[in-house]
This record gives structure tokens, sequence and C-alpha cells, in this order.
């Protein structure tokens, strides 16, 4: 749109036609005061805070709601609009409680800061005031909804981003109340955010209640670990401690959103359950020890075990997939210098030689501008909350998205098709869409293909994917344990090449593209993570691992990890039982902001972070045991003053994930397939120690889905325990395929 | 909890929108599944039409909870709707709604012990020209006096 002039307060401004004025001021720096409006919200324009004075307009205009035309003047500040907006301040204060002293929003509440500018010092209104009686609407957000303003920020929030309409206005008049369904709660991952857009204190955030006020706090930029966004974020502190985390704005990474998880894990921080001091085993029996003595002990056991033996390919190194960048790269680093390659992150694989390679080469701002998206193996909305968001966007804007999953899930977006196939079955279903695709090219057909006969649904999903000038293929979690990874790997490959298409891979989370970019895994003579296991080591070096979550098999990797012969250094953040059985050493690490470092998202952007708070007690960040650890294996090279001495070491030429070149096998075959999903809050150790999150409906999801046909062969019924997971019978999920979602530890193979 | 003829009713008017825009017969929707349950809606009842016309349940209950002829407590099997707007109240309104209380038993908002009427005070009906007025079922009676207000609740049966 073409740029035109208008004048504000008497300067000259350029701006777009058709902006609204508020958009204009902002711009500009200049202070219009508003409640209902979000520039990331439609505009309502009820509260008519923002009202100006445009010449010609016989009365004030709300900036919120008033399109720009050239020529236009505006006023912002002189006496129609100063006494417009007293005028709209008592009306608003009228029902308002005067409870600021005990509200939690108060020094951080924008009707406070509005009304000490614009307010009348005395209130005219003598009448009742009205009073709303609170529902509890969950375990994260507190309400005190005789405070609302009504400007239904929240209400947009839920039908607009958050992708279901969950507060809605009931009533009218006077008694216009907000509110969910019948406090059946509210049950968004997104929900927080409506605490953040909610101006004054009906909406805050319950974890913090009471807790302080905003003034005492600090208040520290930090990057959210938790998936492959790296949300920005703001944490705030006192005294040490994590207190609060609200949402800071990155227009290309979360925009002014955050997922539940990233604002309510913090509370783990403070947990009972934290490792605080360092303790050797002597005997049999734990021991706390200092620090010296501590890494004096894993440095002899690692001597005397393998490097003096000659035998530092018998050492392995183990990390969980939050690891930061530096940490990662530090233990590779260690292992590689004294000799061993046997490294690696990716511990949830149950087969190592098939694993799914597949580059992601659009930005998180780019999926909100695709016409057509095609996702496998995923669910979105849980799994990577703010990748959903911008797949949402797409979707309102006119993009149609097919699925091809395991089972249906809860979208929050109109889906062109949701094809739910057997595991089994999904290569050789995507092997029929290539078929088709290269067929509609001439293209020569490979031998793999020639036999394929194409379904209708093959023909719809190749059909669209060929249509669309600008598609994604999306790959998620749930195809990482498929009998046919690689070949699914390659196919999307193969699709998107001939469709043009871009790929997207978020089949592995948290911080894994920094494990990759480390070169977190096994080098040419090195040992994945199940052949370390598998032969059985003599030393282990296990960064933040916690069996039960991370191991796609837990009993068979803590029954190699206990052997008798093998030295174990356990550095975690969290206790845990079973790495107080295995271990010879147990590290204390600091967790999620304790530490500076850094964390690579879906589109390979290095965000870089401090600590926000320093580690409790005894407990130190990894980087530095690594580096003294080293120092003291006297290996060189580990002189590093701070973290980002480390990250500047990292040489960051981006990873190919080259995609594999194995026979396809595209085979379907008829045995159950089981798909074990952590269920979205307990996909670290941090989020299953926050317990606001764990009461939560999604914190609690502890389910083995399957269908009845399947039931049956397995013998189980509803609610009967399969591999200890409570079963649900849902015709929704495909044939032979048990999908499992669960926040407990995981016993026995999956 | 919808019957079949209610569905078929809902149908009717979902087919006078663009498709894609059913949750726009969500009034009429209401209206039909209320009278076929007594005159008022319950929770399930509006979740249930929700869920019919494929919309959020809080979107349903925000129609349900801002027009006055939907009810939420039991109703009587006639409701007398009494204006109390401002040509109404000029012209008396606020006494006949004494009356009426007085006449039944009860007051405004409650049912009489025989379950036959109950009175609700209503929003201009844009009947101003015949002030006081009060509406039964589909029908207004205007001018209103306590002798005519006489004769018409005692007809009511
Ligand atoms: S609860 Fe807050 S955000 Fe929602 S309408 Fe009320 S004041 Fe606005
Ligand atoms: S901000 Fe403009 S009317 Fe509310
Ligand atoms: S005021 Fe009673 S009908 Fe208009």
């Amino acid at each position: 749109m073409a740029d035109i002039e208008i004048e504000i307060d008497g300067n000259l401004v350029s701006a777009k036609a058709g902006e609204m004025l508020i958009a204009v001021t902002d711009r500009e720096g200049i202070s219009v005061p508003r409640f209902c409006y979000h520039k990331k919200l439609s505009v309502a324009a009820n509260c008519r805070m923002c009202l100006v004075d445009v010449e010609g307009a016989p009365k004030p205009q709300p900036a919120c709601s008033t399109p720009i035309n050239e020529g236009m003047k505006v006023h912002t500040n002189n006496e129609k609009v100063k006494a417009s907006q007293k005028a709209v301040m008592e009306f608003l204060l009228i029902n308002h409680p005067l409870d600021c002293p005990i509200c939690d929003q108060g020094g951080e509440c924008e009707l406070q800061d509005v009304a000490m500018d614009y307010g009348s010092d005395v209130s005219r209104f003598s009448e009742g005031k009205r009073v709303v009686v609170d529902g509890d609407i969950g375990p994260l957000i507190q309400t005190d909804m005789t405070r609302c303003i009504h400007c239904t920020r929240c209400v947009r929030f839920g039908a607009e981003i958050g992708g279901i309409m969950e507060m809605g206005g009931t009533g009218r008049g006077e008694d216009l109340k907000i509110e969910p369904f019948l406090a059946e709660g509210i049950q968004s991952e997104l929900s927080g955010n409506m605490i953040d857009v909610c101006p004054v204190g009906a909406l805050t955030s319950k974890p913090f209640r009471y807790e302080l006020r905003t003034w005492q706090m600090n208040s520290v930029s930090n990057i959210a670990r938790h998936d492959l966004t790296g949300s920005n974020i703001v944490t705030q502190t006192y005294k040490g401690r994590v207190k609060r985390i609200v949402a800071k704005d990155n227009d290309s990474v979360n925009e002014t959103w955050i997922s539940d998880r990233d604002r309510f894990s913090y509370e783990g921080l403070a947990h009972e359950n934290r490792l605080l001091s360092p303790q050797i085993k002597v005997k049999g029996e734990w021991r706390e020890v200092s620090w010296d003595e501590a890494l004096e002990f894993a440095m002899r056991g690692l001597t005397d075990k393998v490097l003096n033996t000659g035998e530092a390919n018998k050492l392995g190194a183990l990390a969980s997939n939050t690891a930061t960048l530096e940490e990662f790269h530090l233990l590779q680093k260690l292992l590689r210098e004294v000799g061993s390659e046997n490294i690696d992150y990716r511990l949830n694989i149950k087969d190592l030689e098939n694993t799914v390679t597949l580059e992601s080469n659009i930005k998180l701002a780019g999926l909100e501008g695709v016409d057509h998206v095609l996702i496998i193996g995923s669910n979105p909305r849980l799994e990577q909350p703010m990748i959903n968001h911008r797949l949402r966007k797409a979707s309102l804007s006119g993009a149609s998205i097919d699925v091809i999953n395991v089972m249906a899930f809860d979208f929050n977006y109109q889906l062109n098709s949701e094809n739910i196939v057997t595991p089994n079955q999904i290569a050789f279903m995507l092997a029929e869409v290539l078929k088709l695709i290269l067929q509609a090219s001439n293209a020569e057909i490979p031998e793999a293909l020639s036999k394929i006969e194409a379904s209708d649904t093959a023909k719809q999903l190749a059909d669209r994917l060929l249509d669309a000038d600008n598609s994604v293929i999306i790959l998620g979690e749930h195809m990482v344990n498929n009998p046919q990874a690689s070949s699914i790997a390659q196919l999307i490959n193969e699709i998107a090449q001939q469709t043009n298409s871009t790929t997207l891979n978020i089949s592995a989370t948290a911080n894994s593209m920094a494990g990759d970019l480390t070169e977190f895994v096994p080098g040419k003579k090195g040992l994945d993570a199940n052949a370390m296991l598998a032969t059985g080591l003599k030393a282990y070096i296990l960064l933040d691992v916690y069996p039960h979550f991370d191991f796609h098999h837990p009993a068979q990797a803590i029954k190699a990890l206990s052997k008798k012969d093998a030295f174990v250094i356990s550095m975690n953040s969290f206790k845990d039982e079973a790495v107080a059985q295995y271990s010879d050493v147990m590290l204390p690490i600091a967790s999620f902001y304790e530490t500076s470092g850094s964390h690579i998202n879906i589109e390979g952007k290095v965000q870089s972070f401090c600590a926000s708070v320093s580690a409790p007690s005894d407990v130190k960040p990894a980087w530095k045991v690594l580096k003294v650890l080293a120092d003291l294996l006297q290996l060189p090279g580990f002189h590093f003053a701070n973290s980002m001495q480390v990250t500047s070491e990292i040489s960051n030429q981006g990873h190919k994930q080259n995609v594999s070149n194995k026979k396809l096998d595209i085979k379907v075959k008829r045995s159950v397939n089981v798909i074990w999903q952590k269920s979205p809050y307990a996909v670290d150790a941090l989020s299953r120690h926050a317990s606001a999150l764990q009461a939560t409906k999604i914190g609690q999801m502890h389910s083995a889905s399957m269908n009845k046909a399947t039931a049956k062969k397995l013998e189980v019924a509803e609610n009967d325990n399969y591999l200890g997971v409570p079963v649900s019978i849902r015709e929704s999920v495909a044939n032979n395929c048990v999908f499992v979602n669960t926040n407990k530890p995981i016993r026995g193979e999956l | 909890m919808i019957s079949n003829q209610a569905k078929k009713q809902i149908d009717v008017w979902v087919a006078k929108y663009p498709i894609g825009r059913q949750s726009s017969a969500v009034m009429e929707a209401l209206k039909i599944v209320q009278a076929e349950n007594e005159n008022r809606l319950s929770a399930d009842i509006i979740q249930a039409v929700a869920d019919y016309l494929d919309m959020p349940s809080i979107a349903a209950q925000e129609v349900a909870t801002f027009y006055e002829n939907y009810n939420h407590k039991s109703v009587g099997k006639h409701t007398i709707r009494i204006c109390h707007n401002i040509s109404c109240m000029l012209n008396g309104a606020d006494d006949l709604v004494k009356y009426l209380e007085k006449k039944l038993g009860v007051k405004t908002g409650k049912v009489t012990k025989n379950g036959l009427v109950n009175v609700k005070k209503v929003e201009c009906l844009g009947a101003c020209v015949g002030a006081p007025m009060f509406q039964i079922g589909e029908q207004y009676y205007e001018n209103l006096t306590k002798q005519k207000i006489d004769e018409i609740v005692d007809n009511l049966k």
C-alpha cells in the first residue's frame, strides 16, 4: 500500500494507507492509552480508552479502529481528548474494585497506570459496585473477575490465537461476565498467554499468586529449551529464584506468545527432588563429598578403568536432548580428545541404523505463508505448540492441510484430510504418492515402486502437492521408531524434491539440533547409544539422563549401566533412583535458566542466553564441570573462562541431515506397532517437576490408545494395564497400533 | 438431547445461511430446543446445540444468556413478559408489575404454585404506542389497565 502523510499533534508522519491510527502512533512513540487493542488480536474497539481528536470529525474517534486517510489531522492530547479520556476512565472505574494493594497485577497493571495518568482523584459514584463470584478455571490461571473490564482480549485470544474459544462473555449489560463454559476450565496449551494479554488483575498466574510485586524482581531475558522453537522469554527472579516467566516479543521466533510449558516449567527448579551436592559411591554407599573430591574420584575412575589401560574405546558419553550447545560440544570434545568416539544423544531410538534423516529448510515465519501442508506422524499442537501456531495461521489464510497420522488428534484448524494409517503402511502410502508424482511429470519410475497400485487417498494427497505453489511436508516424532523410518524420510525427501516442497523435520525435539551440530553422534569408529549398551562399556559419562524417560528400553539400559565393572559418572539436575543405582559418581548440574549456553531452533538459529539465576546450593553449570574434568584429565584445549568462549569455538556451518540412501523398504507388515510418546509436559526433567503443569489435563495424559481389534489381539480391555499404562480403547487409532502417551516412568520395552 | 423433529426444524434454519455458517442459526436452534424442554435451557442442552451446530459451547452460552427470551430457570406454562422501559414506565408499568405480583401471589421471576404463570420484566418490545404493555406467548396486550389485566390473566389456562 502506498505511503501517505498525516499530521499528528502538529507533526507530519508518513504511514501506509488503511493502517489503524493506533498502529501509527505506536510506531511513532506517541502514547495513546488503550485496553482492548492488542497488536496481534482483532480490533474490538469496546473500551473507548483510545479516543483521539480527528479534525473534521464531530466526536472523538477511537484510534484503534480509525483507519488513516491522506491529510488527516489528529490531536492526541488536546483538551477535548483529555476530557474524553477522563470520562471513559471514570466509567471504567465505576465497577472496578479499588483493591490494587491486594491485587497481583499491582505495579504492572495497565488500568492502574492509565488511571494514574488520566483518572480523576475523586469518585462520584456512590451506587453499589458489581461483584463477580469466581469459579476455578484450572491450575494455571487465577481469576478475580470482579476486576475484569470486559476488554475481551482473553476471549479474542482463545478464538483467534489459541484456536479454541474458551472464554466468552455471558449475560449482558451490568451482568456481563467473562468466563469459560460453565467453569469447565481452560485447557489450551497456550492458555497462559491470556494472563499476559489481560490488562488488569482479572487473570493472573496461579502458581505466582501473592508471591511478589513486579518491581521487586529482576527481569532477565532467556530462551526456553523445551521444544524446537526456542521461544524468547523473560525470567523474573527474586533472591536467586525464578519466580515467574513471561513472553518476550520476537516476531521471527515466537511473536508475542509462549506455550504453557515454557511459561510454567520453572516451578520444577525449586522442587525438593533437585540433586544438590556431589556424591560418590564407596562400597555401595552414597557419600556426599566436596566437588574437588568428587571430580578427583571421577577422574581417577576414568583413568583407572579405561585411560591407563589403553581402552579409551571402552568409554562412552550419552546426553539428553536438553543439553546446551556448549555442553554437547565440551562432552564430545572430551571424549574425542581421550580417543573415544562413542558419543550419542539419540537415546530413544530402537534401531539407529534406521533413522529419519531429513533437512528442515523453511523458517518459522515462512510456515505461515505456505499454501499447503502435509503432516506425517505428529500432533504438533501439543508437541510443538509454536510451530502449530504458525500452521494455524497458514490454515486461516487459506492453506490446505493434509495429515497422515496413526491416530486422530485434536487439531485447532480445519484439516483437508486426516488419514489414519497403520504405522506399517505409512511408507507404502508415501510410495504410492511418490509414484503418482513421478508419473505426473513422466519421470522414470524406480524399480521399487513399479508394482504399486495407487489408492484414491494417495491420488488426492499427490494432487494437492502437485497443485500447491508453496507447500511444506512435516515429519513428526511418531515416526522415529517406525520399522521403516529411514524409508519414510527418503520418500518424503523425494516427494519434496519432485514437488518443490520444503520440508520440516520435527522428529527430534528440544535442543537436538545442537546435538547434531556439535556432532554429538558416534564417529566412524564409535558406537551408537544402543551398541554401547549392548556391548557393555567400562566407563560412561551421562549428561542429564533419566533412564526411565529417555531410553527406548529403560530396563535394558539400566541393566547395562549397572554392570559391576562399569564406572558411571552421572551429571543430573534432579535425583533419580535408577541413576543412583547404576552410577558411581553423581554430579549436580544446573538446570534451565541457571546456566549460560545456547539453543538451536528448527531453523538453525543459535540463540544464546545467560544464566538468570545462579544454581542452588552446591550445583554447578555442566559446561564448567566438563571443563574442570577435562583439566583434571590434563586434556589440551579446555581453557575456557566462560561459556561464550566455548560457543565461539563451535563452527556453525549448519548441520546437513544426509538422507539415507538405503534400499527403500515399503513392504506392509502385520505386526503391532507401539508408539511411545512422552506426554507433552513430561518431555524433560524440569517439566516433570513443575507441579501446576502436571496438574493440568495435558499434564495428566497417561494412556495407551488402541482400537478394539488391536485390543483383542493383545488380549487387553479398557483400563487394563498395557506396559504399565492404562488402556484406552478408541476407534480413532489405526489398526495394529498402540499409541502410548505417558507422564510416568516406563518400565519394560516399548 | 435434541429430538429428531427439532433437528429437522433447526436444519431449515441452517439452510438459510451460507455453507459453513451454520452457527448463525444458533438463536433459532436454542428457541426450538427450549420449546421442547419445558421452556428452559440447561447447560447440557446448550452444549448439545453447540455441538449440533459445530460451534464452541461458550459461544452458544453467550447467546443463550444475552437474550432474555431464553430461560435458565423453570418457568410457568405462560410467561407474562411485561415491559418496564421508558414509555411503559412513564405510563405506570411499575405499578402494574406490583399489581401482577400481588394478584398472582408471587414475585417476578418466580412461578405460581400451580405452575401456570410467571412474570418477567423485559426491555422495550417496540410497542411504545400502546404503553404500558406486556406479551404472553406470541401475543401483545397493549394499553393495559388493572381491569384489563384481570380479564387476561383470569383467562389463562
Ligand atoms: S479477563 Fe482480562 S482480558 Fe479478559 S475481558 Fe476481562 S479484563 Fe479483558
Ligand atoms: S483500545 Fe480503542 S476502543 Fe479499546
Ligand atoms: S418502552 Fe415499553 S414497549 Fe417500548
